[in-house]
């Protein structure tokens, strides 16, 4: 069957990998920088262009357009964090691809087994998953789902996704 | 297929998981036990027609580990992780 739905390869984020507790970070970093700590598991808070996700216990992704790396980094200075936090810059690990349309729900769910339904993955839930048996990160965009892989991957996974829509 | 409750992400999917194995006894003083409590520490896995404890990592998740009670007779998960990492 065909799908209503189309998918692209997405240029890279800014993303770095935060690890600690919420007042380590903040302590370090600085509220400013930040948007407000995502409380609940699996969700994100966006400010100011800068998305901050709760992937898992004390740890958390920083994302941003490509543009802000450098200021970003300069904010973290992830070379100088103390002991209590981890800062790594991984804007270059990961590939995302956008999958939009009416059936993008159907596409990601061939490869993905998390409930995507809105009270299961609301509209500011991300989470890391799997996607066509490989570690992926998922969360919504305009109009269906943007789904991250680490980047070697990322050929296979067009491969995957051109299957799945001819 | 079986749903892992994970203590950060709730119910998934057990293709998200690795499996850890079962939960061993605690390591006896191998100088304060018997040869054979020793052997059978070392090499007898847990392996029950029933409730068995094991634990699980949500490696293509949040990264916890977690520690469930599965029946084997059933894949039932009777008891759910009390512990978070
Ligand atoms: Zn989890």
């Amino acid at each position: 069957m065909s799908y209503d739905a189309a998918f692209e390869r997405l240029p890279i984020n800014a993303c770095f990998d935060l690890k600690g507790t919420e007042s380590a970070l903040v302590e370090w970093i600085g509220a400013e920088v930040l948007p407000d700590f995502p409380a609940e598991a699996n969700c994100c808070r966006k400010a100011d262009g800068v998305s901050l996700e709760h992937v898992g216990p004390r740890h958390w992704l920083l994302q941003a357009d490509i543009d802000r790396e450098d200021d970003l980094n300069g904010a973290l200075r992830p070379h100088e964090a103390p002991a209590e936090v981890s800062i790594v810059r991984i804007s270059d690990t990961m590939t995302t691809f956008r999958i939009t349309g009416t059936d993008a729900a159907h596409v990601l769910a061939i490869g993905c087994p998390l409930d995507l339904h809105e009270a299961a993955f609301p509209e500011d839930a991300v989470s890391f998953t799997e996607f066509f048996g490989q570690t992926a990160l998922a969360r919504h965009c305009v109009g269906g789902f943007d789904v991250s892989v680490e980047q070697s991957f990322g050929d296979m996974m067009e491969d995957y996704l051109k299957r799945a829509l001819r | 297929m079986m749903l892992i409750p994970c203590p950060f992400c709730g119910h998934r999917n057990e293709s998200e998981f690795t499996y850890g194995g079962p939960v061993k006894p605690d390591r006896p003083d191998p100088n304060a036990t018997s040869d054979e409590d020793w052997v059978e520490y070392l090499t007898t896995v847990p392996n029950p027609f029933g409730p068995v404890q094991e634990r699980w990592w949500h490696a293509r998740g949040c990264g916890t580990w977690l520690t469930i009670w599965r029946d084997t007779r059933t894949h039932d998960i009777v008891e759910g992780p009390s512990d978070a990492e």
